[in-house]
């Protein structure tokens, strides 16, 4: 179940994970968020936020140029 | 777009090598357009894998595949430097929430994203220092905060800490104990004026506002007043001081009303001492006087005939005698008289006699009670003396009753201890015999009673007294080393309690035959009288003694009769050579000689074997022959 649904569809990367490391204080841990982005290289960034910042990435899901990855904080 | 006429799809899908639409211009720049759009989007994993005869076409796919790896990088570089932000910004907030263990990466490709990461990790580390030497320093501040609350608590000293308002803040428990108020009734309810009492307030609060405008104005420390729950006025020493950075006071105060008392009690003894050599001269000179006018008028009187005359010269020997009578008194009172007619008296025998005598004197309005124990109580004294204190007091007593009332005498033994001395530094601790008259009279003041011992001083009419009954028996008592204590409140009577130290000699229960002895002994004690007496009971129990006045003379003995002497009796204190220093070279002579020392009072040193001087001759045998026969 997730907690949270971030959509940062539209923004070229960085963008999205500069967008979600500002978002992340508000987030409580162990809560899962999906976040969402068209950007070619918004996976790569995704993958490579969570592995710096210790998270786990629960899932990935492409459906066309959009991507959908769930993490857990 | 207008649809591909190609079957195959065009755009260079085509593998038909002969395709017309293959490699056509159009279908190249279409390709191109495809790329450049991509690589805008963020793709930069595009490239234009085709080679192309015309070279303008070819240049032109080489530009743009060189702008995708120019991108790419940039890209990279851009996420590289996004992905460094994010996680030193995680960092940062971690530690801002006081996670410690948060530390940012110094890994990075990136140069600035290092170095923000070194720095950040730097800042935490200084950070962490602070933090230490703030916790150290507050540690230090709960220590010394505990340290000063224990102080204040044990402390036997009371302290007041008031607010600018005077109101208290803080007492610690020798507080509690002073006034009897407990900390919950006193702070935050109570100011310290209410402490004190009525007629001292308007100075103290003059000196508050004084120390509070100009500190050094004002001493710090002085004497003042108190005031406790149950109303009782005590003296008290008060210290004040500010407390640095606040406006409140903090007050320290030590209750002197007992040193006040102590120091009275030795200010009057001392009144007393100097009053006692003061008359001790007079009389002295006096009575040289006296002798020159009683001497001469005697002889005139013998000389002259004429009756008349001699009635004149009667009167200047009777004014004579008079005055002798007292100077006599007066010699009572400076304890210039000597103790000549000591004996031992049943005190309680001595009581109940008295009392026959007691009754006439006193009247039949006064009630007369006499308080002795069941215990025969012996004392030393010159049983005129006991009349004098005796007759002197109950006359006191007698007269402080004009109206009747109750006169008790009292007997006991008493021993007062170390604490007793402490309370009044005049008096030794040790055994005692105490007697008290008692009576409901009339009582007197503070400033009476301070008097009451000073010669001549009296209240009663100028016909009535002489001023001389109590100084004479102050005199006769301190002659005893005893003291009296005086308890009297005005309206209710007094007491008067005689203390007479107990002279500890116990008669001796020794067998005197086994004291007795042949062997020789050494004797060495500069003063005569002590030497010649220790000699002559030695000898009357059949020793031999030799005698020495100093240690010089001791060594000449000992050299010459060593293997005679079977102890050598040695004073402590001689001329030149310590008895210890004698004792050491006795023993270098011969190490097996025994040495006893003799002391005016005990003493204890290693491995040195003392009696005292004030011993019996049959204690003080008794120690020199245990040691000839080594029993001690």
């Amino acid at each position: 179940m997730v907690d949270r649904h971030i959509d940062f569809s539209g923004l070229r990367c960085p963008l999205p994970i500069l967008k979600l490391s500002s978002l992340y204080p508000q987030f409580k841990e162990g809560e899962i968020i999906e976040v969402a982005g068209d950007c070619p290289t918004f996976e790569k960034d995704i993958k490579a936020w969570c592995t710096k910042l210790g998270k786990t990435i629960l899932n990935i899901e492409k459906s066309g140029n959009k991507i959908k990855i769930r993490i857990r904080i | 777009m207008e649809k591909h006429p190609c079957p195959f799809g065009g755009y260079l899908k085509c593998d038909n090598p002969d395709c017309e639409y293959r490699y056509a211009l159009s279908e190249v720049l279409h390709l191109c357009s495809d790329i450049i759009d991509k690589i805008a989007q963020g793709d930069c994993s595009q490239r234009i894998d085709l080679r192309v005869d015309r070279y303008a076409v070819q240049r032109l796919i080489d530009s743009i595949n060189r702008l995708a790896d120019g991108v790419a990088s940039t890209v990279d570089l851009t996420h590289e430097l996004a992905v460094g932000i994010c996680e030193h910004f995680d960092v940062l907030r971690r530690l801002q929430e006081g996670d410690f263990s948060a530390t940012a990466t110094e890994d990075s490709p990136l140069e600035i994203v290092r170095m923000l990461g070194a720095l950040i990790n730097k800042q935490k580390e200084a950070f962490l220092r602070y933090i230490d030497e703030i916790r150290r320093q507050n540690e230090e501040i709960i220590k010394i905060s505990e340290q000063l609350n224990t102080i204040l608590s044990t402390i036997n000293i009371a302290v007041l800490i008031s607010d600018e308002d005077m109101t208290v803040e803080f007492i610690n428990p020798e507080f509690e104990k002073l006034t009897g108020y407990s900390k919950e009734e006193v702070v935050g309810k109570m100011k310290w004026t209410d402490f004190i009492p009525e007629d001292m307030l308007s100075k103290m609060m003059e000196y508050h506002k004084l120390r509070r405008i100009s500190p050094s104005s004002v001493p710090a420390q002085y004497d003042s007043k108190f005031r406790n729950k149950k109303g009782q006025i005590r003296n008290i020493l008060l210290n004040v001081a500010m407390i640095p950075y606040t406006k409140k006071s903090i007050a320290s105060i030590i209750d002197i009303t007992e040193r006040k008392r102590i120091n009275e009690q030795i200010i009057h003894s001392q009144k007393m001492e100097a009053l006692g050599v003061l008359s001790g001269r007079i009389v002295h000179e006096f009575n040289n006087i006296l002798t020159g006018i009683t001497g001469f008028s005697g002889l005139l009187y013998n000389k002259i005939e004429n009756p008349e005359l001699k009635k004149y010269v009667e009167k200047i020997m009777n004014a004579g005698e008079k005055a002798r009578d007292l100077a006599k008194r007066l010699l009572l009172f400076s304890r210039k008289e000597e103790i000549r007619e000591a004996q031992e008296i049943n005190l309680n025998s001595y009581f109940i006699k008295f009392s026959d005598f007691v009754k006439p004197i006193i009247g039949r309005d006064i009630e007369f009670k006499l308080n002795i124990p069941e215990k025969e109580i012996f004392y030393k004294i010159d049983p005129t003396h006991l009349e004098v204190i005796l007759m002197n007091l109950i006359t006191n007593a007698r007269d402080a009753m004009p109206e009747g009332g109750q006169l008790t005498i009292g007997l006991k033994e008493l021993s007062l201890g170390l604490e007793y001395s402490y309370a009044h530094p005049l008096v030794k601790p040790g055994d005692y015999v105490v007697f008290c008259v008692t009576d409901t009279g009339t009582g007197m003041d503070e400033e009476t009673k301070n008097r009451i011992f000073e010669p001549f001083f009296t209240t009663k009419p100028r016909d009535k007294g002489t001023g001389l009954g109590l100084s004479t028996v102050y005199g006769l008592v301190r002659q005893y080393d005893g003291h009296i204590h005086v308890y009297s409140e005005p309206g209710k009577g007094t007491t008067f309690k005689v203390y007479l130290p107990v002279n500890k000699k116990k008669k001796s229960a020794i067998n005197t035959e086994a004291l007795k002895g042949k062997e020789t002994i050494l004797v060495v004690d500069d003063d005569d009288h002590a030497r010649s007496f220790i000699t002559s009971f030695l000898k009357e129990y059949g020793y031999n003694v030799y005698e020495a006045k100093n240690g010089t003379e001791a060594f000449d003995i000992f050299g010459k009769y060593k293997d005679e002497i079977a102890v050598s009796v040695v004073d402590l204190i001689l001329p030149e050579i310590s008895g210890i220093e004698v004792m050491k070279q006795i023993k270098t002579l011969d190490p097996q000689a025994k040495v006893i020392i003799m002391s005016g009072h005990p003493v204890e040193i290693k491995d040195v074997d003392f009696v005292e001087k004030t011993l019996s001759p049959e204690e003080f045998l008794m120690k020199i022959r245990n040691k000839i026969d080594k029993k001690d």
